[in-house]
């Protein structure tokens, strides 16, 4: 691997040209705008029609494994949920209340907000329930995800390195917690290649809470690192443009835009001849995407095709932003090829009251989650979509105020789903207390080798030269598959 | 050597059907490329052919690692690679004698687990890579000092008479062309060189007018007064500063967490101004380093100690945190930030990697990273800034974000010095009218000076502040074992350059001044090689070695050494002039090659490795939002000052919080203001400058990537800007230009491409003109809207339907591909 990433892209960018002289008997462009125009946006019926953009297979060209999973979509449980208040029921925290934690587990190890003050135990906020065939015991503010226990795997011995939000969400998103690696989205697409047709393959959505303060998020957390930025994520919004400088300028019209582009594809490809410029090939191409970027984006925002039954189960009326809506959205964008879909939602970062936010937050998301499952489910679809619902670290067992839990990293809970997961499987545990994980400890990279493994593909053979060093998501320690959540 | 060169070709060909697999693709051509030559010079070079394979395949467990070392085997030096091996069986390499050889052995192994390289590992030999390493071992297996590592001396200039020579530069391009029975390619034409010329020394196009002047007399006269010209332009600091600036991760908040606005750009302002007034790149790294230092050396001049104190704001540029955390947790994120940063500008040197183990290919230990960090242990700084609850806003920064000096404009401080010069007048006034006791007098003195003290904290809280570094006692600094900062048990280090490189001599503790010192020093071998691989890259769209991020063994040997070299030397020797050295190249015949390839140079030359012709690239991202402003006119050409807020969508700080804040689009003429004095939000950066790969400057980025998306495609053809722009050109066509339609179309591409449109392209553009024509015409409402796009008043007088047409057109030239380009 002896290439930087200039040449690299300039070399794609040539064998894009050769692909598209040798597919193409036909000049580019006579193909170019009639093909454009609006089809059915319900792209899991009809057979996409011959486009320009010719489809792409990744870097590692055939996948190492057979992938038990197409997609992914990530439900970002963003400020870091209390396991002990979700998925890891711990009666005898509850006994300890108000008991110091043992000194022997806490010295000399991290804390964020709890710096330099007593350490007490603090019981969990709500009850929990044996739930499914399964008997996995469930937090009882989740009835909707309890209800399908035997359909989740709970992975309750996870373990992050980084304790305040920032550099956890770029740990958890990159496996890295310096700024400028790419992210899991981006190097799934980079791995693996083109899906959608007139979206990006990587798309996150975002919504805020009731229960407690809005954790900043950056978009480090969907950057493509030092890959092409193409593999980025995109952000769909709820208001303004669904995507940034999605809608033409006032005065321009869908007739005059199209007349615009094809006017610019014309005299890209009159340049293309005279100088021999593949670049230009490959930005024709763009713009015949983004167009139909601009005309398919829409349709799929508008949920007025969807039935009265399917929003009511969701809890939602439309595309208003919320975590609801964007369960629904990512079902419409899984549907349509989408391969990496991140639901964030950043409302979990609950240092005091965490009773009350805990009941709001839960409820927020447990339906939504539920029905997006459900609905997959129903639709023959879950089988190949795995579903990742967490946060980027845990909270403290320790009280913080005497109301609320401080960030907390050595032992947290992850849910998994779908695509390739045992449901009803559980992983691991943490000690008494719910502090440390004590068994089967599951690092964040052992999530990443086992993400991109049920994509189809080993961790270690998807790198990229970047600074002297062959770079993997999952990094240079040694790296599992979590062989037994598998179906 | 043509039948291996044909497979290379068909291999790259055979991939044609994807897309993606380009970094690996991309490689084996590279690799494959260099090996053709390699075999058929017949001569097997350590550097350029032996050390790669090595570097690649074996040294992660037989190299300079020494935890990593497998079977006790380095690969990395002759003596290692020739000792008995632990478990007796031999040598690994006997010199000249491949059988005896074990490493020869295990390579070809028939038994899957006694081959090398290890079958898990994810690394294979090619058969050329095989051949290469036999031929080695059989020519006596000689090592060299890694090529970067090697005292620079400057080479002499291979000889030729070619008239096509104009400099040095020339005969070592030259020399390698004839050896690969190339020709170089014809120069480019008048047009296109002022064009290049233009864009690369100022990142603007020429005006229409200045171009068609060199056109019709391009001479080589013409051609260096253009080149002395553009290096004289304000534009080239601003040009040059782009690059610099992602170096040295400059920006305008602190990045992490709620990412809140810091007061730098004065540093911004030090940058361009130290490239357009030619700073020698010694001083310049003194500057940064070590300002403060500097600045607080006798006999300094306060305008020069004002200058080297923002300098030291480099050292301030860096991410800071504002959440609660155990203080060792930050601040080893601060530092560990710093060394990579310092290491990755000035050394081209992955030594980050040594914060948790030894380098694996590189001469860094751990050891070295943390000495490294202790030169920055004095800067006064936080751990955690702006704790909750404590952040202050000011007119410049959210929060506090450690020392900062204010940096008066020369105006302001001609005032303040004038109502500090009342004022002291009035005090002895004041004083002296106490003694004669006359109360009235005082009463009217104490007023006039409460006025003037307010009116001086009314000037002073509007200057411009900055991050600088102050020095403290220097904190205790420890090696953290495997990075862990919780872990106190490591040794204490004393600041100290990489053992491999030898020590700075320095009575007492070393400072960031020796380092500085150290890294100028003209036994530096790094330095130089590094700052000129980077220099060439802007005027050729890559380095002489392409990694211009890893000059370590990982890296990729520069395809002419030499030049690098002499180029090295001549930098130094100049003493460190950068105008000195971007004139030599642009002067050089090479640089005035035409882009255009022909296909026995795409074939035997696809990534224009032996510079047999120009490149052509992308243009950077703030330099296709200039050229949109600088064709219409829009640009305001104001050099430096605090940053501003072009149009942005609404909403896109949404995500940011603590506290909450909109973004305060600027008014009036900053709305037009050059691309880099674009507020730079860590977290957040402008989508258009983003959508054409700006970094976000949260780390050291050293490249820039050139991509190509639909996201970028919206941008030119729906930020407001560009609309903006198309309808501010367009006032302009109709104005200025002919009444008739071609006239008018030859008009705009003159001043937006610097050409005639050619006949073949008049149709499209003549055949868009009718239809807007028709439907604005019938639809005012639209053409209104149109054109009413962007804080600039519409220009009274014109049609709004013809108006919104030429709009409509300019934007199509603003989104032609040619456009955003230099040939």
């Amino acid at each position: 691997m002896l290439h930087s990433n200039n040449d690299a892209i300039r070399d794609q960018t040539r064998v894009l040209r050769r692909s598209f002289l040798r597919q193409s008997t036909v000049s580019v462009g006579a193909i170019a705008l009639g093909t454009m125009l609006p089809g059915p946006s319900t792209a899991a019926a009809a057979e996409p029609p011959e486009s320009s953009v010719p489809s792409t297979t990744g870097a590692i060209g055939c996948p190492h494994f057979v992938p038990k999973a197409k997609r992914v979509i990530h439900l970002y449980m963003a400020g870091g949920p209390s396991h002990l208040e979700t998925f890891d029921y711990k009666p005898k925290l509850a006994e300890l209340h108000g008991q110091p934690m043992p000194e022997s587990l806490t010295k000399g190890q991290q804390l964020s907000q709890l710096l330099g003050q007593p350490l007490k135990c603090f019981a969990p906020q709500w009850p929990f329930k044996r739930c499914g065939e399964s008997g996995q015991w469930i937090n009882s503010r989740f009835p909707h995800l309890a209800a399908l226990t035997d359909e989740l795997c709970v992975v309750r011995s996870m373990q992050t390195e980084q304790i305040n939000h920032d550099p956890a969400h770029t740990f958890f998103n990159t496996g890295n917690p310096f700024p400028g690696r790419p992210s899991i989205g981006a190097w799934l697409n980079y791995g693996l290649g083109n899906s959608a047709r007139d979206l990006p393959d990587f798309v996150v959505l975002t919504s805020v809470g009731k229960g407690g303060q809005a954790q900043p998020i950056a978009s480090r957390q969907w950057s493509a690192g030092f890959l092409p930025s193409r593999f980025q994520g995109v952000e769909f919004r709820s208001k303004g443009d669904q995507v940034l400088y999605l809608g033409s300028p006032p005065g321009i019209n869908r007739k005059r835009q199209s007349q615009a582009i094809e006017t610019i594809g014309q005299l890209d490809r009159l340049y293309q001849e005279s100088h021999d410029n593949p670049e230009t090939i490959s930005r024709i191409a763009q713009y015949e995407l983004a167009y139909r970027m601009q005309m398919s984006v829409p349709g799929l925002m508008d949920f007025s095709d969807e039935p009265r039954h399917t929003l009511d189960t969701y809890g939602t009326q439309g595309a208003d932003g919320s975590f609801a809506s964007n369960c629904l959205l990512a079902r419409r964008m899984a549907e349509r090829g989408v391969r990496f879909i991140q639901v964030y939602h950043r409302a979990w970062d609950h240092h005091g009251g965490i009773k009350k936010a805990m009941e709001i937050t839960a409820k927020e998301v447990d339906q939504a989650s539920a029905a997006l499952i459900a609905d997959l489910k129903s639709r023959g679809m879950l089988e190949d979509t795995l579903i990742l619902f967490g946060g980027e670290f845990g909270r403290s067992p320790m009280s913080q105020g005497g109301s609320g839990r401080d960030h907390h990293i050595l032992g947290y809970s992850y849910a998994l789903c779908g695509g390739g997961i045992r449901g009803g499987a559980s992983r691991g545990a943490t000690d008494e207390f719910g502090y440390r994980a004590v068994d089967k400890i599951t690092h964040i990279r052992d999530l990443h080798t086992t993400i991109l493994y049920l994509m189809g593909i080993d961790h270690r053979r998807l790198s990229v030269k970047f600074q002297g060093l062959d770079v993997r998501l999952t990094g240079v320690e040694k790296a599992h598959v979590l062989k037994d959540i598998l179906a | 050597m043509v039948s291996l060169r044909r497979r290379v070709c068909a291999h790259h060909a055979s991939q044609g059907g994807t897309e993606f697999g380009p970094l690996l693709r991309a490689t084996a051509v590279f690799c494959a490329l260099t090996t053709t030559l390699a075999v058929a010079a017949e001569k097997v070079d350590f550097d350029r052919d032996v050390r790669p394979i090595l570097a690649n395949k074996c040294y992660s467990c037989h190299g300079p690692d020494a935890k990593a070392r497998q079977a006790g085997l380095r690969l990395d030096s002759f003596t290692g690679a020739t000792a008995d091996l632990e478990s007796g069986q031999g040598k690994a390499v006997v010199p000249g004698k491949l059988k005896s050889s074990v490493l020869w052995q295990r390579i070809v192994a028939k038994d899957e687990g006694e081959r090398m390289p290890p079958i898990d590992s994810n690394r294979k030999l090619t058969a050329q890579e095989k051949t290469l390493l036999q031929r080695w071992i059989e020519n006596g297996a000689r090592y060299q000092q890694h090529w970067a590592y090697r005292p620079i001396r400057r080479p002499t200039p291979p000889r030729s008479d070619s008239n096509w020579i104009r400099n040095p530069i020339d005969q070592f391009i030259h020399r390698r062309l004839e050896e690969e029975q190339l020709s170089p390619a014809p120069f480019a034409s008048a047009r296109t060189l002022i064009r290049r010329l233009s864009f690369d020394l100022t990142g603007l196009p020429p005006s229409y007018q200045a171009a068609q002047a060199f056109v019709e007399n391009p001479g080589p006269e013409a051609y260096e007064r253009k080149v002395a010209g553009l290096l004289t332009s304000p534009h080239y600091g601003e040009r040059m500063a782009v690059r610099w600036l992602d170096l040295v991760r400059y920006a305008d908040t602190a990045g992490y967490h709620g990412d809140l606005p810091m007061s730098v750009s004065p540093f911004r302002d030090y940058v361009i101004q130290a490239f357009n007034n030619n700073m020698p790149f010694d001083q310049f790294t003194r500057e940064h380093l070590a300002g403060d230092q500097l600045a607080a050396q006798e006999g300094v001049a306060s305008m020069d100690a004002l200058r080297m104190r923002i300098a030291s704001g480099y050292n301030r540029l860096s991410m800071m945190s504002g959440t609660m955390v155990a203080p060792e947790v930050n601040l080893a994120k601060y530092s560990a930030e710093r060394v990579r940063n310092l290491s990755l500008v000035w050394m081209g040197a992955t030594v980050g990697c040594t914060e948790c183990h030894d380098h694996k290919f590189d001469p860094y230990t751990t050891e070295d990273f943390y000495s490294l960090a202790s030169f920055f242990a004095d800067i006064k700084e936080k751990a955690v800034y702006n704790q909750p609850g404590t952040v202050v806003s000011t007119p410049h920064a959210i929060g506090d974000w450690g020392p900062t000096i204010s940096v008066p404009t020369p105006s302001q401080a001609a005032a303040l010095r004038d109502l500090d010069a009342q004022i002291d007048a009035l005090k002895q006034k004041l004083a002296d009218s106490g003694r004669k006791a006359d109360q009235n007098d005082a009463t009217s003195l104490e007023a006039q000076l409460k006025e003037l003290v307010t009116k001086r904290d009314s000037i002073s809280k509007r200057v411009t502040i900055t991050n600088v570094t102050v020095a403290v006692s220097p904190r205790e600094m420890r090696i953290l074992p495997r990075g862990n900062c919780m872990d106190k048990s490591g040794k204490v280090v004393q600041p100290a350059i990489p053992r491999y490189f030898g020590s700075v001599a320095t009575s007492g503790r070393a400072t960031r001044l020796d380092l500085a010192e150290w890294l100028v020093s003209r036994n530096n071998p790094l330095t130089s090689r590094v700052a000129m691989n980077r220099l060439w890259q802007l005027f050729f769209g890559r380095g002489l070695s392409p990694s211009l991020d890893d000059f370590g063994r990982q890296g990729v040997v520069p395809s002419h050494p030499e030049l690098l070299d002499w180029l090295a030397a001549e930098f130094m020797a100049s003493g460190w002039d950068i105008k000195h050295m971007v004139r030599l190249i642009v002067t050089s015949a090479t640089y005035r090659q035409s882009s255009v390839s022909n296909a026995q140079q795409r074939d035997r030359d696809p990534y224009n490795m032996l510079l047999s012709r120009q490149s052509r690239f992308r243009l950077d991202a703030e330099f296709i939002r200039d050229n949109a402003l600088s064709v219409s006119n829009l640009l305001v050409r104001k050099i430096g000052g605090r940053s501003v807020y072009p149009y942005q969508p609404a909403g896109y700080y949404a995500h940011l919080n603590f506290p909450k804040r909109k973004y305060p689009t600027s008014q009036g003429p900053d709305l037009w203001r050059r691309s880099l004095y674009t507020h730079w939000q860590r977290q957040y950066l402008h989508p258009s400058l983003m959508a054409f790969d700006a970094p976000t400057r949260e780390e050291c980025a050293v490249e820039r990537p050139r991509s190509n998306t639909p996201l970028a495609s919206l941008v030119l053809l729906n930020d407001p800007i560009y609309i903006e722009a198309a309808r501010v050109f367009a006032e302009r066509i109709l104005n200025k230009g002919p009444a008739d339609v071609r006239g008018r179309v030859t008009y705009a591409y003159r001043h937006a491409l610097g050409r005639n449109p050619r006949a073949q392209e008049l149709p499209a553009l003549l055949a868009l003109e009718k239809q807007y024509l028709d439907q604005f015409l019938h639809d005012r409402d639209a053409a209104g809207a149109l054109i009413a796009v962007g804080a600039r008043p519409v220009l009274a007088g014109l049609d709004s339907a013809e108006l919104a047409t030429w709009t409509g057109l300019a934007r199509v030239m603003f989104n032609l591909h040619e456009f955003i380009i230099r040939e």
